[in-house]
C-alpha cells in the first residue's frame, strides 16, 4: 500500500470535511441573520409569554401612526372565590373598535397565544432590543421591567373606514392601502374579523389575515404582469393590432372573453381597458414561460418575502419548461395555477405607480423606549426594480384608461383621478355558483400617485365583477384618504 | 441571591464567557495553522494559558450557577471537582506521554467543560454523573493510547472483533430497549449502554486493519460484508444516525486506502437507494424529512423538536440570554441531542460558532496527525477516528440547526451520556496514540525495531 497515495487521498478528505464544516458555519450565520427574528417571534416561543400574575416584563403599547392607542397592558384585582385573596391579573386591552384592526394588531392572550403585530414585534414589545445598561437599570431600579412602545404605519381612521365598508359589503375579502413611495401600509383589512377583547367567541376562519396569508387566483389583474412581460419582450407590441372574436383556442382549450363578447380589432391599451382575455392569452403563449417567469419573479412571485416588518405568504407562479401552451394561455389571464396574496397585488400596483420600483411593505412606524427616546424608525427599503420607467409610464396610462373608459368605470371619482385594473377570477370548479373573486388594484392620483390599493372580495355572484363590486369600494377608500390629507 | 441581582450578574457575565470561549478557539486556530504549515512540531507547541483559561471559565460559571436562588454549595463543589478532574487528567497525560497533542486534548476538554456547565444548569445530578463519565472516559483514553501505541498486532484481531460487533448489535436487536424512537439501548446492570456507539471503534479498527494491505476486491469480501451487516442492523434498530456514520466511515476510509472510485460510488448509490426505499417504507423516516423541510407546518407534533431548537437559538442572540436566564427546558432532549441549542440559547450564537470551530479544528489536527503517521495502518486508524468524530458532530449540529434532516446521534464530548463520552474519548485515544507514535522520541525507538518490522511487511505483500 503506497503511503503517498493515502496521503493524497487524505488531503482530499480533509478538504471535503473542511468544506462541510465551513458550510455548516456559513449556513448557521445565514439562517440566524435572515430567519432569526421570525423564529424568535414564533408564537410557540414561551420565553416571551406574558404571565397573567406578576409578569416579569410588561409589554409596551401599540399605537397607530397618529398615536391612537390600539393595544396596552392593563391589570385588575381579581378576588379568588375560594380563598378570598385578592390578586392582580395582567392582560392586554385593545381599542374599543379593535375589530377594525384585529388582523394587523393581532392578540396576545394567555390561552390563545399570539398573532399579528403582537407576535411579530414581541422583540420590541418585551424590550429585548434594550441595551445592557437599560436592562440592568430596569432590573435594579424599577419594580417591574417594561417593554417598548410600538407605533404602526396604519392610520386608524382609514383602517376603520375600510373595515366598515367591508362589513357593509358583507363579503369575505381584504383591502390593502399602501404608500407606493415608502411601502408604508396605511390600512390593511381582512374580513370577516374578530374581537381581540373577547377571544372566547372566535371562529377560525375569521382569524386568518386574508391580506397576507390568503392565496387567491388573481384573474385579470394578473394582466398587468403579462402586459409588463409583453412590453419587455415583444418588440413594437404597442403598435400591434389584435382581433378579438370573443373566443380563442389554444391546443384544444377554449378561452372566452367576459360573456363571450367579441371586442373586434383593438390595440394593447384597449385590450387592457376592456380586459380582453383572448388578446392576453395569445400574448402569454407568445411570450413563453421563460420570459413570463422572469418578469413574474421580478414582481416578487415565487419569492420567500423575508420582509422585516411583516409576514407574507409566498405567491405562486408555477410555470416551467413543462408548462403546456394551454396552461400558458390560462396563466397569462391570471387563471391556471397562479396564486397571489392581496398585499402582494397592492405591492404590484404600487410598483407600477412608483416608476417601476417596488418598495418593501412597512408596518413599523417607530419604536419608542421608556423615556420617550426613539429606538427605531421607519426606513423605507427598495424591494427591487421591477420595471423600466418608460414601461411603468405606459402601464400607468393603460390603467388610467381602464378607469376612464374601461371595466373600471365605477372607480371614477370627481375628487381624485384613479387608475386601476379590475379582475374577476374563477375559483374552484366552474359549476359552483357565487364562487368568483372580485379584484380591483390601482393607485391615485393617476399622474402623481401617492396611494396604491388592492381590493379583493370573495364569493361574488353571477353577473357581478371586479368592476361592479371591488372598484366602487376602492374609490371610496381613496376618497376617504384624500379627505384625511394623504 | 435574589432573582434580580442574579439576573444582572448573569447578563453581565455572558460577555465574559463568550470572550473566554472565543479566546480558546482563536488560540487553537492559530496553533493549528502553524501546525499545518509545519513551522513547529505539534508537541512543541506551547499551550500557554489555555488550561488556566479553562479553569477560569469553569470556576466562574459554576460560581455563577451556585448563586442562583439560594446559594448552592454543591454547585461550588462541582466547580472545584470539574477543575481538579480536568487538571489531573491533562497534567497526568502530559506527564505520561511527551508526544501527546496537547491542543487536541484541550479542545476536547473545552467541549466537555461546556457540557458540564450546561448540564449543571439543566440538571445538576446529571452534571455529576457526566463528570464521572469524563473520568472513566479519560481512563478509556489512556487505555486506547496504550493499546494503539504498544500493541503491535492490533490488525490480527479482525475476526474476533467482527464477531463481537455483530454479536452486540444482534443482541441489542433481540433484547434491546427502545428509547427516543430507536431500539438501540441495552441494559447492563443498572446502566443503559448504546452498543452502536462502541461498534464505531470496532469498525475503525476492522476497516483500518483490512485496508492497510493491498488486496483484491474479492478478498475484502468479509469486511465488506461485515460493514453492510452492521449498517443493516442499526437501520433495523431505527438508529439512522449511526447508519449514516458507519457508511461515511466506510466510504471515506475505503477511498483513502484504495482510491477505488467504483466501490465508493457503488456504495453511495446503494446508500441513496436505501435512503429512498426507507423513505418509502418507514413512517419515521418520512416524519423526519417532513420535519426538516418545514418544521413550522406541524409545530405541535412532528416539527416540535426542531422548531423549539430554532426558537431557542434565535432567542439567545449573539451572546445568549445569560446562564440561567433562558428556558432551555422547553427544548426536547436538551441534555443529549439538542444540547447545542441549549448552549446557544444561554451562552450565545458566538459560542455556538466557536463550538463548531472547535470540532473543525479537532478534525484538522486529527488529519494532520494521520498525515505524519509512519505506517499506512496508523494513518488509516487516525483518519478513521477523525472522520468518525467529525461526521458525528456535523450530523448532530447540522440537524439541530435544520441544515440537514435530524438523526439522533449525540454531540461528542458535550452531550450527556456514558456511551457517548467513553467512545468519544476512545476515538480521541486512537488519534493521540498515533500522535505519540509520530513524536520524535518515539520514532527513535521505532528505528531500532525497524529492521524486523520491514521484513514482516514485505512478507505480507508477497502473499497478495
Amino acid at each position: 500500500m503506497s503511503k503517498s497515495r493515502i496521503k493524497k487521498n487524505t488531503i482530499g478528505v480533509l478538504l471535503v470535511l473542511t468544506a462541510l464544516y465551513l458550510s455548516l458555519i456559513a449556513y448557521f450565520c445565514y439562517a440566524v441573520l435572515f430567519y432569526g427574528s421570525r423564529w424568535f417571534a414564533d408564537s410557540y416561543n414561551t420565553r416571551v409569554k406574558m404571565d397573567e400574575k406578576n409578569p416579569r416584563i410588561i409589554p409596551g403599547n401599540i399605537t397607530d401612526r397618529n398615536g391612537v392607542m390600539l393595544a396596552e397592558t392593563k391589570s385588575e384585582l381579581v378576588k379568588d372565590s375560594s380563598t378570598g385573596k385578592e390578586e392582580r391579573y395582567y392582560f392586554r386591552a385593545y381599542h374599543d373598535k379593535a375589530t377594525s384592526v384585529a388582523h394587523v394588531v393581532g392578540f396576545n392572550h394567555s390561552k390563545y397565544g399570539r398573532s399579528g403585530v403582537e407576535a411579530l414585534y414581541i422583540y420590541y414589545l418585551m424590550g429585548y432590543n434594550n441595551s445592557l445598561i437599560e436592562k440592568i437599570y430596569q432590573k435594579a431600579f424599577l419594580p417591574q421591567e417594561r417593554g417598548n412602545d410600538v407605533a404602526l404605519t396604519v392610520d386608524f381612521r382609514l383602517q376603520d373606514y375600510a373595515s366598515q365598508l367591508m362589513k357593509k359589503q358583507g363579503k369575505k375579502g381584504s383591502v390593502v392601502l399602501l404608500n407606493p413611495q415608502t411601502g408604508e401600509i396605511l390600512a390593511m383589512v381582512s374580513y370577516p374579523t374578530f374581537n381581540p377583547n373577547n377571544m372566547d367567541k372566535v371562529d377560525d376562519d375569521s382569524l386568518v389575515n386574508r391580506a397576507t396569508q390568503g392565496l387567491y387566483p388573481p384573474g385579470s389583474v394578473f394582466k398587468l404582469v403579462t402586459a409588463a412581460a409583453a412590453l419587455e419582450n415583444i418588440e413594437n407590441v404597442l403598435e400591434r393590432e389584435f382581433n378579438c372574436t370573443g373566443t380563442a383556442e389554444f391546443n384544444g382549450t377554449k378561452i372566452q372573453c367576459y360573456k363571450g363578447e367579441a371586442h373586434g380589432v383593438l390595440d394593447l391599451a384597449q385590450a387592457m381597458a376592456v380586459s380582453c382575455n383572448t388578446t392576453f392569452a395569445g400574448l402569454g403563449t407568445e411570450i413563453g414561460w421563460k420570459d413570463l417567469l422572469q418578469t413574474g419573479k421580478k414582481f416578487g412571485f415565487n419569492d420567500d418575502f423575508l420582509f422585516s416588518d411583516i409576514r407574507v405568504k409566498q405567491s405562486n407562479l408555477p410555470i416551467n419548461y413543462r408548462t403546456s401552451k394551454q396552461e400558458m394561455a390560462w396563466t397569462a389571464v391570471g387563471q391556471g395555477k397562479v396564486l397571489v396574496t392581496p398585499l402582494h397585488m397592492a405591492m404590484i400596483a404600487a410598483a407600477i405607480a412608483n416608476d417601476g420600483v417596488m418598495m418593501e411593505p412597512k408596518l413599523l412606524y417607530s419604536v419608542v423606549g421608556r423615556n420617550g427616546n426613539v429606538q427605531k424608525q421607519l426606513e423605507p427599503k427598495v424591494y427591487g426594480k421591477v420595471l423600466d420607467k418608460e414601461n411603468a409610464e405606459i402601464l400607468k396610462s393603460m390603467m388610467a384608461k381602464v378607469v376612464l373608459e374601461g371595466t373600471g368605470k365605477q372607480a371614477r371619482s370627481n375628487r381624485i383621478t384613479i387608475a386601476g385594473k379590475t379582475g374577476t377570477a374563477e375559483q374552484g370548479s366552474k359549476d359552483q355558483q357565487n364562487k368568483n373573486l372580485a379584484w380591483f388594484v390601482g393607485f391615485a392620483p393617476s399622474d402623481t400617485p401617492r396611494l396604491a390599493i388592492a381590493v379583493l372580495l370573495e364569493d361574488v355572484g353571477q353577473g357581478e365583477t371586479g368592476g361592479t363590486q371591488a372598484a366602487p369600494l376602492a374609490r371610496k377608500v381613496f376618497e376617504k384618504a384624500v379627505e384625511l390629507g394623504y | 441571591m435574589p432573582a434580580k441581582e442574579y439576573e444582572i450578574l448573569a447578563l453581565t457575565m455572558r460577555y465574559w464567557f463568550v470572550l473566554l470561549i472565543i479566546y480558546i478557539f482563536v488560540r487553537s486556530l492559530f496553533s493549528t495553522l502553524r501546525c499545518l504549515s509545519n513551522v513547529k512540531a505539534a508537541e512543541e507547541e506551547s499551550t500557554g494559558n489555555i488550561p488556566f483559561v479553562l479553569v477560569l471559565l469553569s470556576l466562574t460559571a459554576f460560581v455563577l450557577l451556585s448563586l442562583k436562588g439560594k446559594v448552592d454549595l454543591l454547585a461550588l463543589l462541582m466547580g472545584i471537582l470539574v477543575c481538579s478532574t480536568f487538571l489531573f487528567q491533562y497534567l497526568l497525560l502530559r506527564y505520561l506521554f511527551g508526544g501527546i497533542d496537547r491542543y487536541l486534548l484541550l479542545m476536547a476538554d473545552t467541549l466537555c467543560i461546556l457540557g458540564f456547565i450546561m448540564l449543571q444548569r439543566l440538571q445538576p445530578a446529571l452534571a455529576f454523573r457526566q463528570v464521572e463519565w469524563f473520568g472513566l472516559g479519560s481512563v478509556f483514553l489512556l487505555l486506547t493510547i496504550l493499546y494503539v501505541k504498544y500493541f503491535k498486532h492490533w490488525d490480527k484481531l479482525n475476526y474476533p472483533l467482527m464477531v463481537i460487533g455483530l454479536g452486540v448489535l444482534i443482541l441489542t436487536l433481540a433484547i434491546g430497549k427502545e428509547m427516543g424512537g430507536a431500539k438501540n439501548w441495552i441494559q447492563i446492570w443498572k446502566y443503559n449502554a448504546q452498543p452502536s456507539e462502541f461498534v464505531k471503534i470496532i469498525l475503525v479498527f476492522v476497516l483500518s486493519a483490512d485496508l492497510q494491505i493491498n488486496k483484491s476486491r474479492l478478498r475484502r469480501l468479509p469486511v465488506l460484508l461485515f460493514t453492510a451487516l452492521v449498517i443493516l442492523l442499526v437501520v433495523l434498530q431505527k438508529d439512522l444516525g449511526a447508519a449514516f456514520l458507519y457508511f461515511c466511515l466506510f466510504v471515506f476510509l475505503y477511498y483513502i486506502a484504495t482510491s477505488d472510485w467504483l466501490i465508493a460510488a457503488g456504495a453511495s448509490f446503494l446508500a441513496f437507494l436505501g435512503a429512498v426505499i426507507s423513505y418509502q417504507l418507514f413512517g419515521h423516516v418520512r416524519t423526519r424529512i417532513a420535519a426538516w423541510r418545514n418544521p413550522w407546518a406541524d409545530v405541535e407534533n412532528r416539527g416540535y423538536q426542531i422548531a423549539q431548537s430554532l426558537i431557542a437559538i434565535a432567542s439567545g442572540g449573539w451572546v445568549g440570554l445569560g446562564l440561567g436566564l433562558g428556558s432551555p427546558h422547553v427544548i426536547p432532549a436538551s441534555k443529549t441531542d439538542f444540547i447545542f441549542a441549549a448552549i446557544c440559547e444561554e451562552m450565545g450564537i458566538l459560542t455556538g460558532i466557536s463550538v463548531m470551530g472547535l470540532y473543525m479544528l479537532i478534525m484538522v489536527r486529527g488529519v494532520a496527525i494521520a498525515l505524519k503517521a509512519q505506517k499506512p495502518g496508523d494513518m488509516l486508524l487516525a483518519m478513521g477516528a477523525t472522520i468518525s468524530l467529525a461526521v458525528q458532530s456535523f450530523t448532530i449540529i447540522g440537524g439541530v440547526i435544520k441544515m440537514i434532516p435530524l438523526t439522533g446521534v449525540t454531540m461528542p464530548f458535550v452531550s450527556y451520556g456514558g456511551s457517548s463520552m467513553l467512545v468519544s474519548f476512545g476515538l480521541l485515544g486512537i488519534i493521540q496514540g498515533i500522535a505519540i507514535k509520530n513524536s520524535k522520541k518515539d520514532q527513535d525507538e521505532e528505528a531500532q525495531e525497524y529492521h524486523d518490522e520491514g521484513d514482516e511487511e514485505r512478507n505480507e505483500q508477497e502473499q497478495d
